[in-house]
């Protein structure tokens, strides 16, 4: 009961300091617009390779780029007042619904990416602390450290090299088999080999930085009085590591995990333009590309609430996880 | 003077006395030499590129698409145009560093400005900074300096600022954490007796005191622009004049069936010598906080 | 979060795991619901189009956006369809007549073609369509310019009146090029937002099933199509692919069957050609020839004078770029008039032969002397970044006129900042550009050259600033001339003065191969080739 009534007042901040954070996102999509060179209508006619001053009044019409600055804003505040992300009129649908076409690719993506990751991660980082300073240490040390240095786009081409072109195990893209008749157990197995190169790519980096947060908030923690008395109570090593020392050092982890997912979007970008995934991340590319700011500002919109609301979870999970810390 | 005496304390203990002090610090901590050994390495390539490969990088010299070791006159094989490899490697090594020190220069000093002001200030104006702050945090990293090489131009300055621009945030945290911290200190308190001006205080007093999670998060700061750059030079928005290591993996994309090595060396490049940066960025960060050494 | 619920420990965990299971489960659904896709009928025949990007509407309307022009006309078809030679054949009209002084076009249309809503088509659509497209297609304006007056004496005649003569009209009827769209779906509605763009209606071989935003389009078997027994497939689908590499794979392993403007990689066309499953395809790409071209501006101080344009034409070796930034699938051109038009191309070499000496002194003429010893002068060269070769194509131009003592500064920047730059602001030196002849010289090459074309803030217009009477003249007469053999000679005159005048320098024209799995067949029937409406395909 106390864990959801602070889950009550907890989202009820949230919400309201969400509102200058939407605010400030809306006039910085807005400045961007202003400053940078070009607009809509110009990339259609550089698109087509052809155009009249007709066809370019008609689309700046169309558009709404032809009204002066301060309306085009208002009008963007006036859609965000009643819930609306606006239409985009360069993909002549809502925007709110092109995202929706989008959404549950980059979700599929980000979720299965995360939780590699903090498996991955965690597990490695136990295993590190479990065999400090000898062999199996130094041996995932430096796994990990690759992991965290090499840019996780070129990992993922590397990838795509062994497992798609040279062992042909994995497909090189996509984020299905389309047009194949699959259906059931078949479909949720192509789906799985499509994801796989994409999310590891994008979980490397997550990968060793869970690793190592684990391995130090664990030697940190085995120190602690509480440790020794358990161990004196006779409990087995493995109930001390994963009740007692995991439990505390998932504390720093999950502060991490939760600054992380906000900027998974922007990893994405490369990575889905890497293996073709119709995500968010190439979405807001080519929002930017073709100066299409309502869908851009949907997207920004978009992932700063996942980010906010991943904030107050994270904040949930301490508080559960050691109910010594108030949530504020 | 009493400001350096509160200084001199809470310095950080590994100031070497003497050589044989330096040599042991570095025996002591064989990762963070191992480190500084290959950014060293990386930096003298860097320097010497003019010599070692004088002219540019771009010129088409060979035959096109050779594999590494095949002809010794280009060691490291050539590209679809002829372009020698291990040329574009040294000459992108000058341009990874100068992205990375420049952009993790320019996000240290507004991060400073940002973290300082409202760690020392606090009331509305750390208020305003602390949601401008997250205003930039929200946002994704790298769509942000796609949108600002957009409104400039993708060249050299304009990506390192750009970089520069989307990273500070994290500094400003620090910064301002570590402010927090220390302006209630003891030595603060006598400096404001003594009637030094909030300027002096913040840059002479407080600042020196606040670095050494800075000066680690910083080597963090230029690993991380020289991937952002990579990432972007990747996508073809980099410097056209220039090579760099991510516009060689993006040019050698198309033939990753056949010639996968042009994607595969400037890859081990970049890994290797961010690489180089975290060892040195965890060996300062064992060096300053010696409670974390572990068993 | 499995770790998680593995531990016990305090009084609340009981209930706390309960809720971790719950949630688990709700997770693994929602999963479910995202893995399982819809399943498509068993057994149907399917061919797969690859395409890089995703087109911004599927009717090529108002936007003509190359990757529109790719899908429009599966499902939206035209009056005409053309032969490899631009000879044109009965499609929705089967048979058209201009007369003598080319003032009057009488097309007799179909009868019984249904639209795919089960409305009849009629000659009210096709006068409509035609009426619509001068007004808002980007080229639908100077394409029927001359048309003042569209009748239609009965449901299935139309006639255009036109006002002067248009001898390239006749070749404009393409699907892809003129979409005939339904009246009683566009009548009284804004064209560029009609919700018909994302899911159209036309008379075509291949209905519109659905549109998976950034991942494919799925068209399916129209079986009402006028063509009967046609199309011998169920089911199209257009796959979006942006990374070269992949779709070379994509080909290589059956995931996709054609594509077209070749498809994959220049540098990977060697190697797939040797493959036993594929098939390269010269034909199906006459309809749009394109030409890749360095333009520059005359307003700029250095370009003023024809000496350094000259110099710099002498500097520039065209097999070198046919050779090594299109691997030898390209067409050297001096000519802005494509080779694929070789009605009207002039294969005469250019009067500035590849000669570094001769470019020397033209410079040293021009008072343009080496200052340290090496550089004369800099210039900014700015690329078309639509393509891949354009930016090689660039970093040539610049090794080369650095052989001569220009250095050369590249700049890149996306398609929007582009057009803005050259079209609007006029901002640059000289840019390496391209532009499609489109199906007639009066339509695709009039444009670059015509002084009236020059209008700040339209893209594609005479971004040199060109402006010589005696070419104006030559062009506005072409535009008009009824008699094949004058207007072929009118064209030659023109290219001889351009030659010579060099406001641009033509380069090369692209290859554009069409590359299909051995299994589709009759694929490439028309001068569209896989543009048109795709009527015949089929597969073993």
């Amino acid at each position: 009961m106390r864990l959801l009534s602070r889950a009550g007042r907890s989202l009820g901040r949230t919400l309201l300091q969400a509102v200058p954070t939407v605010l400030g996102i809306v006039v910085l999509n807005f400045l961007f617009l202003q400053l940078v060179p070009g607009d809509a209508a110009d990339v259609i006619a550089g698109e087509s390779g052809s155009a009249t001053l007709e066809s370019m009044e008609a689309l700046r019409r169309q558009f709404g780029l032809d009204q002066p600055v301060l309306v085009q804003l208002l009008s963007y505040l006036d859609h965000l007042a009643h819930f609306s992300l606006g239409f985009s009129p360069r993909y002549n649908m809502p925007v709110g619904e092109l995202i929706m076409s989008r959404l549950p690719f980059t979700l599929l993506l980000m979720v299965s990416a995360f939780t590699l990751s903090l498996v991955l991660g965690i597990a490695f980082g136990t295993l590190m602390a479990a065999f400090a300073r000898r062999w199996p240490d130094r041996l995932l040390s430096v796994l990990v450290l690759v992991l965290y240095s090499a840019p996780g786009f070129w990992v993922g081409l590397m990838a795509i090299v062994l497992f798609s072109v040279k062992l042909g195990w994995l497909p090189s893209g996509g984020a299905m088999t389309i047009g194949a008749d699959l259906s059931g157990w078949p479909a949720i197995a192509d789906r799985l080999a499509h994801l796989a190169l994409p999310s590891f790519s994008l979980a490397c980096f997550f990968i060793a930085v869970y690793a190592r947060l684990t391995r130090s908030a664990m030697l940190e923690v085995e120190r602690q009085d509480f440790v020794r008395t358990a161990q004196a109570k006779g409990l087995s090593a493995f109930t001390i590591q994963t009740r007692h020392v995991l439990r505390n050092a998932l504390i720093p982890v999950t502060t991490v995990a939760g600054l992380h997912l906000g900027n998974m979007l922007g990893g994405a970008i490369v990575v889905e333009t890497v293996f073709g995934w119709p995500g968010m991340g190439r979405l807001a590319l080519d929002a930017v590309m073709a100066r299409d700011f309502s869908v851009l500002l949907g997207v920004l919109l978009l992932s700063s609430f996942v980010v906010i609301f991943a904030n107050v979870f994270i904040d949930l999970l301490h508080a559960w996880l050691d109910p010594r810390i108030e949530a504020h | 003077m009493s400001s350096d005496t509160t200084r001199a304390a809470s310095l950080p203990l590994f100031v070497p006395k003497s050589r044989r002090g330096l040599a042991a610090l570095l025996l002591g901590h064989p990762t963070f030499a191992a480190g500084l050994f290959i950014f060293a390495i990386v930096v003298l390539l860097a320097l010497g590129a003019d010599i070692l490969y004088p002219g540019d990088p771009q010129d088409m010299v060979g035959p096109p698409l050779l594999w590494p070791f095949a002809d010794m006159e280009y060691p490291l094989g050539t590209d679809s145009l002829g372009r020698d490899v291990a040329a574009g490697l040294v000459h992108g090594a000058r341009v990874s560093l100068i992205i990375g020190f420049s952009a993790a220069a320019i996000g240290l000093v507004i991060g400073t400005l940002v973290g300082a002001a409202g760690g020392f200030f606090g009331g509305y104006v750390d208020n305003i900074l602390v949601r401008l702050t997250e205003l930039f945090q929200t946002v994704p990293t790298f769509l942000l300096v796609i949108v600002i090489v957009a409104i400039g131009e993708p060249s050299l300055p304009v990506m390192a600022a750009a970089i520069g621009i989307a990273s500070w945030p994290t500094i400003a945290r620090l910064v301002r954490a570590q402010f927090r911290s220390l302006r209630e200190q003891d030595f603060v308190m006598a400096a404001r007796s003594l009637g030094y001006s909030d300027a002096r205080i913040i840059f002479v007093e407080i600042l020196p005191n606040a670095l050494p999670p800075v000066v680690v998060t910083a080597s963090v700061m230029v690993a991380g622009a020289i991937l952002t750059e990579t990432g972007l030079s990747f996508l073809n928005m980099g410097d056209p004049n220039l090579v760099s290591w991510g516009s060689m993996i993006g040019g050698g994309r198309e033939m990753l069936r056949t010639a996968w090595f042009l994607t595969a060396l400037p890859g081990i490049a970049t890994a290797l010598t961010v690489l180089a940066l975290n060892l040195i960025g965890d060996g300062l960060n064992e060096v300053f906080n010696p409670r974390m050494r572990e068993r | 979060m499995m770790v998680l619920t593995s531990w016990g420990g305090e009084a609340a965990s009981g209930r706390s795991a309960s809720v971790w299971r719950r949630s688990a489960l709700a997770a693994l659904l929602l999963g479910a619901a995202i893995l399982l896709p819809q399943a498509s009928p068993a057994g149907a025949a399917t061919v797969t189009m690859v395409q890089a990007t995703e087109p911004p509407t599927l009717v090529s309307l108002t936007n003509v956006a190359t990757t529109a022009l790719a899908v429009s006309a599966k499902v939206t078809e035209g009056l005409l369809e053309y032969d490899e030679k631009l000879d044109p054949k009965p499609l929705l009209a089967t048979a058209w007549d201009v007369s003598p002084d080319g003032l009057t076009y009488t097309f007799k249309l179909r009868d019984g073609v249904k639209w795919h809503d089960g409305k009849p088509f009629t000659s009210e659509d096709a006068a409509f369509s035609i009426d619509l497209l001068k007004k808002v297609h980007p080229r639908g304006k100077t394409t029927f310019a001359n048309v003042s007056a569209i009748e239609t004496p009965d449901p299935l005649t139309v006639v255009l009146r036109l006002s002067k003569p248009a001898p390239y009209l006749i070749k404009a009827f393409a699907p892809a090029e003129t979409p005939i769209v339904a009246k009683h779906i566009y009548a009284g509605t804004d064209p560029a937002s009609n919700p018909n763009g994302n899911a159209p209606i036309g008379t075509g071989p291949f209905k519109f099933k659905e549109w998976a935003r950034g991942n494919y389009i799925a068209y399916e078997r129209n079986d009402d199509y006028w063509g009967k027994p046609d199309p011998k497939v169920d089911q199209l689908i257009v796959k979006f692919i942006p990374d070269a590499a992949a779709r070379s794979i994509a080909f290589e392993s059956g995931g996709v069957d054609f594509g077209y403007r070749t498809p994959v990689a220049l540098s990977d066309v060697e190697r797939l050609k040797a493959l036993p499953n594929l098939k390269f395809e010269t034909k199906g790409a006459s309809y749009s020839s394109n030409v890749t071209r360095l333009e520059f501006n005359l307003d700029n101080e250095y370009f003023k004078d024809p000496r350094v344009r000259q110099a710099i034409a002498h500097a520039i070796d065209r097999n070198v770029i046919v050779k090594t930034i299109h691997y030898g699938l390209a067409t050297p051109t001096s000519s802005p008039i494509a080779p694929g038009l070789a009605q009207f191309h002039d294969p005469a070499p250019s009067p500035y032969a590849y000669d570094l000496k001769a470019a020397a002194k033209l410079l040293d003429e021009a008072g343009l002397t080496p200052k340290d010893g090496r550089t004369r002068f800099h210039l900014t060269l700015d690329y078309n970044p639509i393509t891949t070769e354009g930016r090689r194509l660039a970093e040539y131009i610049r090794a080369s006129l650095a052989r001569i003592g220009i250095a050369v500064d590249l700049r890149a920047q996306d398609i929007s900042a582009f057009v803005r730059r050259i079209y609007t602001d006029r901002d640059f030196d000289f840019v390496v550009n391209g532009a499609s002849n489109l199906f007639d010289p009066t339509v695709g090459v009039q444009r670059l050259y015509w002084s009236k074309s020059f209008q700040k803030g339209v893209p594609f217009s005479n971004a040199t600033h060109y402006s010589n009477p005696e070419v104006d003249r030559l062009l506005e007469q072409a535009a008009v001339e009824n008699d094949p053999k004058v207007r072929v000679e009118l064209f030659r005159k023109f290219q001889e003065i351009v030659g010579k005048d060099i406001p641009d320098i033509n380069l090369v024209s692209p290859t554009f191969l069409t590359l299909h799995n051995v299994r589709v067949h009759d694929l490439v029937t028309t001068a569209d080739g896989a543009e048109g409406n795709l009527a015949h395909v089929n597969v073993k």
